[in-house]
């Protein structure tokens, strides 16, 4: 795990192990049949002490194989690396070659921000990686909706990310932004529609009266008088 | 005694000065003109009336009382609780709709729209995606907005200042029709896929009030089918009482807070409360949210996960991770002013704005255009600050259901607009949430500024939207904001975890904005799911509501009065001791003799200059010199059943009446009866008389004369009474006590002030 941390190729390089591991762990935990010996022997290895080490660490590898998701790209039965994996594996590798390959001419004292060249001839191996990528991100999520995470496995994403910053931030290859000016128009002549509006109606709209009604009461000198007295 | 020109005085805005018209009054003529005046919010329409909620115990109600044995009372009772069980099973279900709809629909959009700009961001050409934006929005509101302003305009709105209109007793046309609840579901639908700063929690309430009013009835009006059963309750008096359990079933189901529900019906209603009825409004809002949870759960595929209690979630707020100390009660307390005076503001500028649209926007197709501008134009501000902000982030997860990277780097998203394409619910339930640190304070800055401004504006449409969620996510911004400063202040304390400041933020705008303490405590305590939250959340409400009262009304008293609805409130303004029931009734009084002469009701009952609906029953004497003393009080609304019936009395004494005329002849012309225009009376006919003492109420109540206003107010409000007799020491009828009269009386800024009644 530890040698495969960065750039991450724990699922690459670690399934076998992996595969061994719950092999294993699965024979001791389960106790086959009624003998209590089998029991025993269970119970000697993984519950006799306080700690606990073995259950533990089998917990912490189950539960970081699962936030990896390396079932994602591995094959039905774990036998090995599955074929969208190896194709994207494969189109990363081609990338990065690509990658180096444009930037080999680039001495130490040329401009570190002249990246033109391999903006220009590695775009179509980038772009077709990024479909890929998101391919393959597609149809995870329309694969599995409940139960299922939504990531890819971590060495794909990982080897993505990677690419990706390479790609937007150091060699700035991004979009850029073109039409603001048309923008700015159509905003601005929207925005400025519901002034006219309200300008319009209060100039032409007649205004809503009220008619006022005569109340039938009786109005004493009295009550008048407390009127007063109540506003002075 | 009364004499004409002792009546007739001009009712007296309060900015008019008293003291330099006093002596004015007492010498000029009465003026018999009336005058025209711009609307304004110190007026009262004449077109509200009070609903009948006091039982007429005439000679037929105490025969069919009479008639009904012990068993079948009981069986009365069940059938009560099994109404309450309906109410809440079919709330919940059309909250299960409008939540699925809403969530398909809305899905659409966002799908569409950012399908679009990701086509556009590549080959530029950004200002068609602008247009497209704004033409879904506006096409979409205009759709919802039409059927609101040209079918059923009191559907507009967030239905609750009409539901707690209904709830004190004022019966405001087509409130709780079957027309209403289909527009304001659909139009709620239409204007939250519309893209408008509104929420779907408020027309929840409206909606359930108006499923108890049908449900309860046992027949549809409009559909014009009788099912023959609930024909006990075809009367004002148990309708507004299930009217209360509907809107506490909708309220339940919005929030999933079947408590809080209860406890707004009961804010609203208090003074016509007993202990039977809290408890079938409780089993109703139970029922409502555990059915709405049911459904949830179902159609997101884990059945009986039961984790969407409402229509808005809140997320655990767990005591652990975010719990609260006593240092940090003033800091609550301070975001409650905050709260207050920004509630203030909100509610002020809705004000100017709700009053130029009632005076100018008055037509429905003016009323259209609004709705449709407002939509686009939110849309366009929503799309100016996402293009313009350069704040770009990871997402985590899947948090986000529509990311839209636009001029961001790979892999990165634009976090503006993961504030705008999201639904407002999910907003708020991230800002709460989300870990320190996935938020950049000046976009959270920029987009509560705006999201003010689009709120404030919108409130007020002719569209069925409510205010809560809105407010809620107004506050959580900036509450969270609030909680970013503080932590950066005081350099990354452990304490300042920004979600919590969040919440509290969010309590002390929706506090400023509608001034609700009691019920809308317990109802976010209950959104939130733990009790802890409670106290601090109560002295943020608590104090939101003082500090926002300083300054102006609660948004739906506010936009209650700007209806001129004659609301009574829970006491008579403190220094009105010194009126007496003389100074407060209407006279003269318009009385009935007990055995009247059918030309006579006709003709009274045709007055259009004056539309009463209740008279007051003398002894009939053929010596008009003697004491006329108060016998009954009978509405018009019996009147006219029984001259459709013609129930006169030479035609008993001829035998001609086939059967004598039964209580569930009364029930079955309710609610709404014919007017007087559509019942016709022969010349003959006029000139027979018409005995009203088997079908008049023979104990109306009174008052004497000398009775102060507080003593009258509280009797007319505890009772729940439409008319109240005035009479003096002989028992003879001096004159008549309305809600009208009563709720003309109000404390303003300088002491008691009276309004005008109007035509509107």
């Amino acid at each position: 795990l530890g040698r495969r941390a960065r750039p991450v190729r724990l699922c690459q390089g670690c399934h076998g192990h992996y595969r061994r591991l719950l092999a294993l762990y699965g024979t001791i935990a389960r106790a086959v049949g009624n003998s209590s010996e089998s029991h025993n022997c269970a119970k000697s290895i993984l519950t006799s002490d306080r700690l606990q080490i073995v259950v533990t660490l089998s917990e912490f590898f189950n539960e970081t194989w699962e936030a990896a998701n390396c079932a994602n790209c591995l094959k039905n039965n774990s036998e090995g690396l599955s074929n969208s994996t190896e194709e994207f594996l494969d189109l990363f590798n081609k990338s990065l070659t690509c990658f180096e390959h444009n930037l080999q001419g680039q001495t130490v004292y040329l401009s570190p921000n002249n990246y033109t060249e391999v903006c220009k001839n590695c775009n179509e191996t980038y772009t077709k990686l990024n479909d890929l990528y998101n391919n393959l991100q597609r149809m995870n999520r329309q694969g599995g909706e409940s139960g299922h995470s939504a990531h890819l496995c971590i060495d794909v994403e990982d080897a993505m990310n990677i690419t990706r910053k390479l790609w937007s931030r150091t060699f700035n290859c991004s979009v850029p932004c073109s039409d603001t000016v048309p923008v700015i128009a159509v905003s601005s002549f929207i925005l400025f529609l519901p002034i006219v509006f309200y300008l319009s109606s209060f100039l032409h709209s007649k205004q809503k009266k009220r008619i006022l009604i005569l109340p039938k009461r009786i109005q004493s000198n009295a009550s008048l008088v407390n009127i007063q007295e109540k506003y002075s | 005694q009364l004499t004409p020109s002792s009546f007739l005085r001009i009712g007296q805005l309060s900015n008019v000065d008293l003291n330099e018209d006093i002596h004015e009054l007492e010498t000029e003529l009465p003026r018999q003109r009336p005058n025209e005046i711009p609307h304004n919010e110190k007026l009262l329409s004449l077109k509200y009336e009070s609903l009948d909620y006091d039982n007429s115990e005439n000679q037929l109600f105490l025969e069919e009382e009479r008639r009904i044995n012990h068993a079948a009372f009981r069986t009365v009772e069940i059938k009560r609780w099994v109404i309450c069980a309906m109410i809440g099973i079919l709330t919940g279900l059309v909250a299960c709709f409008i939540d699925i709809v809403v969530e398909n629909l809305a899905g659409l959009k966002y799908r569409v729209v950012k399908d679009n700009i990701d086509k556009f961001t590549a080959k530029g050409g950004l200002s068609f995606s602008l247009l497209l934006w704004a033409t879904l929005n506006a096409s979409v509101v205009m759709v919802g907005s039409v059927i609101v302003a040209f079918i059923e305009p009191v559907a507009a709105g967030s239905g609750i200042p009409q539901i707690k209109c209904y709830l004190n007793g004022v019966k405001i046309p087509h409130v709780v029709r079957l027309k209403t609840l289909v527009i304001k579901v659909c139009g709620v639908i239409l204007s939250v896929v519309g893209g408008l700063a509104v929420g779907k929690e408020g027309p929840m309430i409206h909606s359930g009030a108006v499923i108890a009013a049908g449900i309860s009835q046992g027949r549809s009006t409009s559909l014009k089918r009788d099912f023959k059963i609930f024909e006990y309750f075809r009367r004002d008096t148990e309708k507004r009482d299930f009217v209360s359990a509907g809107a506490a079933a909708g309220v339940s189901a919005a929030f999933g807070a079947p408590v809080g529900g209860v406890l707004f019906s009961l804010e609203e209603g208090a003074s016509f409360w007993n202990q039977f009825l809290t408890w079938r409004i409780f089993f109703a809002s139970m029922i409502s949210t555990f059915t709405l949870n049911s459904v949830l759960s179902v159609y997101h595929g884990n059945a009986w996960d039961l984790s969407s209690p409402g229509l808005i979630n809140f997320g655990r707020f767990d005591s652990e991770k975010m719990g609260y100390t006593i240092q940090e009660i003033p800091i609550f307390i301070f975001m409650g002013v905050v709260g207050g005076i920004l509630g203030a503001l909100f509610n002020a500028l809705n004000y100017w704005l709700t009053m130029f649209r009632i005076r100018y926007i008055h037509r429905p197709c003016l009323q259209v255009v609004e709705a449709m501008l407002v939509a686009a134009v939110t849309a366009t501000v929503g799309f100016v600050m996402i293009y313009c902000s350069r704040d770009c982030q990871p997402i985590q997860g899947s948090s986000v259901a529509y990311p839209l990277q636009l001029f961001c780097a790979d892999g990165e998203y634009n976090s503006m607009a993961t504030a705008f394409f999201n639904t407002p619910e999910k907003s708020v339930v991230n800002l709460f949430h989300d870990p320190p640190g996935s938020y950049n304070p000046m976009t959270l800055g920029m987009f509560t500024l705006m999201y003010f401004f689009l709120a404030c504006w919108t409130y007020g449409l002719t569209v069925s939207a409510g205010v809560f969620i809105p407010s809620l996510l107004i506050g959580a911004a900036w509450g969270r904001l609030f909680g970013i400063s503080l932590s950066y202040l005081t350099k990354g304390s452990i304490w300042a975890d920004p979600g919590k400041y969040a919440l509290m933020g969010a309590a002390a705008q929706l506090g400023g904005i509608v001034r609700m303490t009691l019920s809308l405590t317990v109802i976010m305590m209950e959104a939130t799911g733990n009790v802890t939250y409670g106290f601090p959340i109560m002295l943020v409400l608590m104090t939101a509501k003082i500090v926002g009262d300083y300054f102006v009304e609660g948004l739906y008293d506010m936009h209650i009065q700007l209806q001129s609805v004659p609301f009574l409130h829970w006491e008579a303004p403190v220094t009105s001791h010194s009126l007496t029931a003389r100074e407060v009734m209407s006279t003269p009084v318009t009385c009935l003799r007990r055995i009247e002469r059918v030309g006579t009701v006709v003709d009274i009952l045709s007055d259009t200059s004056s539309n009463h609906n209740g008279f007051p029953v003398v002894e009939s004497n053929p010596d008009t010199t003697q004491v006329a003393g108060l016998r009954g009080l009978i509405l018009r609304s019996q009147l006219i059943v029984l001259l459709k019936h013609k129930v006169f009395v030479e035609r008993a004494n001829l035998s001609l009446v086939q059967r004598r005329l039964k209580l569930k002849d009364f029930r079955d012309a309710y609610p709404r009866f014919p007017p007087i225009q559509s019942i016709h009376v022969s010349q003959d006919e006029r000139e027979c008389m018409i005995d009203l003492s088997e079908f008049m109420n023979p104990s109306p109540y009174t008052v004497p004369q000398e009775a102060s206003l507080p003593r009258v107010f509280k009797l007319f409000r505890a009772l729940g009474l439409r008319h109240l007799v005035v009479v003096d020491n002989r028992n003879e009828v001096v004159g008549m006590v309305t809600r009208k009269d009563l709720a003309r009386y109000r404390l303003g800024k300088e002491g008691l002030e009276e309004l005008s009644l109007a035509q509107t």
